[in-house]
């Protein structure tokens, strides 16, 4: 009835759920890039700053150590000394320039300044180191000596103010890379709450149209279930009704033939018999009579025969005359006669006052049992019991045939037992299996 | 003394016809007649016929159940059934119920005669064809059972005594007939309804008409 909004749904739900999978996926990936970055952002600025601070370091051990060694060639005496100092003096300027020209990669704005300052300052520091070495040859030592404490400390205690300067902006900018990360975090944190907050309200929104859609369907389900189990019990109720009819349909019938039909046709057989006799008792002319007399009774006989037989096969009148078990015993009896099959009865007397339902119902039973088992079993003998336990009456028909799948094959005429029973409240079973006979059991409740 | 007759069916036709068979005889007399069951019973306690002769299927009161009441009332009155069903249930429970003949209606005009004087005289009687069709269902029962026949158990004597009894003689005219005690009549009794597996004389009268020992 309502496959297009069903469809519609499953669309919906597939999309969605596809949707709030998408977006959950996207958040975990961004993450984990900008994870990424930030990491990467961090070891570069600490590494910038300890490649920074390292050179500082140099250029700053530099400075001092090409003062210690330039007062030392001042004060040597010896040549060969003075000269010792001065190519230790090269070095420590091939050193710190080194130093400079690699603190100098990846300049901030703030650091640029200073750091070309730096730079000016140290070759010009070099450019007067030069000079008094120059000037050491051909001048005075004591001339020299002079520059070197004037010009040359004050020279050095501006560089090395210019390095701390240098050193103090590097952990600025180190501070400052760490409040970038930070707030690089916070802006992770941000986006994730959102992408949290975003996924749980589609969740939300999916789980609740899904707790809807599953209810809706529950109760249509359940509509349906109760509709299915009402129209079953409907059936039931008219197969049984239908059943009901057809005995009593049966039981009036055979009544009418037996109590009607044969009664006059027994009635007319008498008449026949006393026309016969007042025929004889005319002188001439009555063989004639007597003829047609004895072929009306013959006639009639035949038809109280075929009668007897009918009312039978409708609904054997010991069923409602003595009860159950002579119906069932006569059942068994005509069985015999006409198939060959040996049909044991046994049964408690107690059971011939069963109320008329049970006692129809139990007699259908063993009379359809039987005609399955002369008909399909090739069975040579069965067992019919009926007992009485406290509340039921148990009844069981048991033949020693070749059996049959009892969950595959559920004839017609199991069916009609079945229905039969359990319109009483009972319980019906068919044993059987290939090669095993067949056993219907029966269980019908007694109304205490 | 006239045999006095009464007749219980519920059709007024068949009642008429049994009363032109049975009257047209020197020593019959029918009279009365009941529809039903117990209107039976009520005439044959005021009548007090010798022979009723019954319908089976009645209102109110059917002929089994009113065979037993007229004979627990008046044990001297014989019954007659006159049925249409041919089933040995029938047979037995009207036997049972104190019933000595039982006649299908479709013979009743040939046999109803001879079953009064028969019952007058203490004897049963069946119709030809109940008999037939009892023998018959014994045959078949005894061949499908293959049981051996519990009629070769029976002593010459036995076989004597189980036909008198099922001629409907009492173990005093038995005893005197076969000029024994009568407490050597009770036993053979004893042994017959043992050795053939019976409960009781109408089983016996049955267990008879079944093997043609009496007709």
């Amino acid at each position: 009835m309502q496959i297009e909004p069903i469809a519609g749904g499953r669309r919906l739900l597939l999309a969605g759920f596809g949707g709030l999978l998408v977006l959950m996926m996207v958040a975990g990936a961004d993450a984990l890039l900008v994870l990424r970055q930030v990491r990467a952002s961090d070891a570069q600025v600490r590494d910038v700053y300890v490649r920074r601070s390292r050179a500082l370091d140099q250029v700053r051990a530099g400075i001092y150590q090409s003062a210690i060694v330039m007062r030392d060639f001042l004060l040597a005496s010896d040549p060969d000394i003075a000269a010792e100092q001065a190519v230790s003096a090269a070095g420590i300027r091939v050193r710190t320039d080194n130093a400079l020209a690699d603190g100098a990669t990846a300049l901030d704005k703030a650091e640029a300044t200073p750091y070309r300052n730096l730079q000016a300052e140290v070759s010009v520091y070099w450019k007067l180191l030069d000079f008094i070495t120059q000037m050491r040859e051909k001048d005075t030592r004591h001339r020299s000596a002079e520059y070197l404490s004037n010009e040359l400390v004050r020279r050095r205690t501006a560089m090395l103010e210019l390095v701390d300067r240098i050193d103090q902006i590097s952990t600025w900018q180190l501070h400052a890379g760490d409040e970038a990360l930070d707030a690089a975090f916070q802006n992770l944190r941000l986006r994730l709450i959102v992408m949290l907050g975003v996924t749980l309200g589609v969740g939300l929104l999916l789980a609740t149209f899904t707790i809807r859609r599953t209810l809706h369907l529950e109760t249509e389900l359940q509509k349906r279930y109760e509709e299915g189990v009402r129209a079953r019990g409907e059936l039931q109720d008219l197969s049984a009704r239908l059943v009901s009819a057809q005995e009593e349909e049966r039981r009036a019938i055979s009544r009418e033939l037996h109590d009607e039909v044969g009664q006059s046709l027994s009635a007319l057989l008498m008449e026949a018999a006393n026309a016969g006799n007042a025929a004889a008792r005319v002188p001439g002319g009555s063989v004639d009579v007597r003829r047609h007399v004895e072929s009306i009774k013959k006639l009639a006989e035949a038809s109280v025969n075929v009668i007897r037989n009918m009312t039978l096969l409708l609904r054997p009148s010991m069923l409602d005359d003595f009860g159950l078990v002579p119906a069932l015993e006569w059942q068994a009896r005509e069985v015999s006669k006409r198939t060959g099959l040996r049909v044991h009865v046994t049964a408690e007397e107690a059971s011939g006052e069963l109320p008329d339902q049970l006692r129809t119902c139990i007699y259908r039973v063993v009379q359809e049992a039987l005609h399955n088992c002369a008909r399909h079993s090739q069975a040579r003998t069965v067992r019919v019991t009926v007992r009485q336990a406290a509340h039921k009456i148990l009844l069981s028909v048991e033949d020693d045939g070749h059996g049959f799948d009892a969950r595959r094959v559920r004839g017609l005429g199991l069916v009609g037992m079945e229905e039969r029973v359990t319109h009483l409240g009972g319980a019906f079973e068919v044993l059987s299996r290939p090669g095993a006979g067949t056993k219907v059991e029966v269980e019908l409740p007694l109304a205490s | 003394m006239p045999i006095r007759i009464l007749l219980a069916d519920d059709h007024t036709v068949m009642r008429s016809g049994l009363r032109l068979l049975l009257e047209r005889q020197p020593n019959l007399v029918v009279v009365g007649e009941a529809a039903d069951g117990r209107q039976a019973v009520e005439l044959a306690a005021s009548e007090k016929p010798d022979v009723v002769v019954m319908d089976i299927a009645m209102p109110h009161l059917n002929g089994v159940e009113a065979a037993r009441q007229i004979v627990n009332r008046a044990p001297h009155t014989a019954v007659v059934i006159l049925s249409m069903h041919s089933d040995e249930s029938y047979v037995i429970r009207s036997l049972k119920a104190g019933a000595r003949a039982y006649l299908l209606k479709d013979s009743a005009e040939s046999d109803l005669i001879a079953a009064i004087h028969a019952i007058t005289e203490g004897k049963s009687f069946f119709s030809p064809l109940v008999r037939r069709l009892l023998k018959e269902d014994y045959m078949h029962q005894l061949a499908e059972m293959g049981a051996e026949d519990t009629y070769e158990l029976l002593t010459n004597r036995e076989r004597e005594v189980l036909q008198l009894v099922a001629e409907g003689k009492s173990n005093k005219e038995v005893a005197n007939l076969l000029n024994l005690s009568l407490y050597t009549v009770e036993t053979h009794r004893t042994h017959i309804l043992q050795k053939l597996n019976l409960h009781s004389v109408p089983e016996l009268i049955l267990y008879a008409v079944r093997k043609g020992i009496i007709s």
